[in-house]
């Protein structure tokens, strides 16, 4: 079962690292989205994996579901053509990558030596409890994301707007 | 390796992705995919933190959903403000946003 678990985990951490890689590699910016797709799945796979099934529905309805839908939009209200190749990386690009390599690796080492006094079992609890803490402990901050949540869409809408008196 | 660690690198490795995607593309909307990338790596960390800790079981998933909310907001922030430059300039790349510069 162990092994099994291994397996799973290499596979969809794969298909994350490479997805990922692929969304800033891509020339054409609807291949980098749909490859963000593909890397939000993995992730999804992942919730799975850590016994947080709840989490991964709401990955799929959220992020598969509604930001990539509204990406994929905003792309093609913006984009008609490639445009010039030219700038298609920054150039502090080859500046910023080793340094991103050199950061990752150092906290990778970090976090993968460090010791969490943690359990060896997984001990996610169930969906009603993860209900109850949400509206019981959490209710303040929840009202609070709500209220953040619609002052997103009213700036949203305001911003995307189109102006009359200019 | 545990299993909490294994969990703890994959994320480092996507947030740092995440993180070169925002400083090496120019294009907007690929920067707010980056962003999501990077708020996708610290889920990782917050369920497995919340999976393998002795006390806190289930308090990372909460903080997630709050995750989520939060990133579904930004993106529609960052959507309109690039659709709002397109609109304006005609183009979006992130060196045409320099009207603030002092």
């Amino acid at each position: 079962m162990p092994q099994f678990s291994q397996i799973a985990f290499l596979i969809i951490g794969s298909i994350i690292i490479i997805s990922a890689l692929f969304v800033v590699l891509f020339k054409e910016l609807i291949y980098s989205a749909l490859s963000m797709v593909g890397c939000f799945l993995g992730v999804a796979g992942l919730f799975v994996m850590l016994h947080a099934e709840l989490v991964a529905a709401a990955q799929v309805l959220i992020y598969v579901g509604a930001i990539s839908v509204l990406i994929i939009f905003a792309i093609m209200l913006t984009s008609h053509r490639t445009g010039d190749l030219r700038l298609f990386f920054h150039r502090q690009a080859w500046v910023a990558a080793p340094i991103c390599a050199v950061a990752a690796v150092a906290l990778i080492v970090v976090m993968s030596t460090a010791d969490y006094n943690a359990t060896a079992e997984a001990q996610n609890p169930g969906d009603e409890q993860i209900a109850s803490m949400l509206f019981n402990e959490y209710a303040f901050p929840f009202e609070l994301v709500s209220l953040a949540l619609l002052v997103a869409m009213v700036g949203a809408v305001l911003l995307a707007k189109k102006e009359e008196n200019r | 390796m545990t299993p909490l660690q294994q969990y703890l690198a994959l994320s480092m490795a996507l947030f740092f992705i995440g993180a070169w995607g925002v400083l090496a593309r120019r294009n907007l909307i690929l920067v707010v995919m980056c962003v999501e990338l990077m708020l996708n790596a610290i889920n990782i960390a917050l369920v497995a933190f919340s999976n393998y800790s002795p006390t806190g079981a289930g308090r990372g998933e909460v903080f997630v959903f709050f995750v989520f909310a939060l990133a579904a907001a930004e993106a529609a922030i960052g959507l309109a403000i690039a659709i709002a430059m397109y609109r304006l300039k005609e183009k979006l790349s992130v060196d045409d946003l320099d009207e603030m510069k002092g």
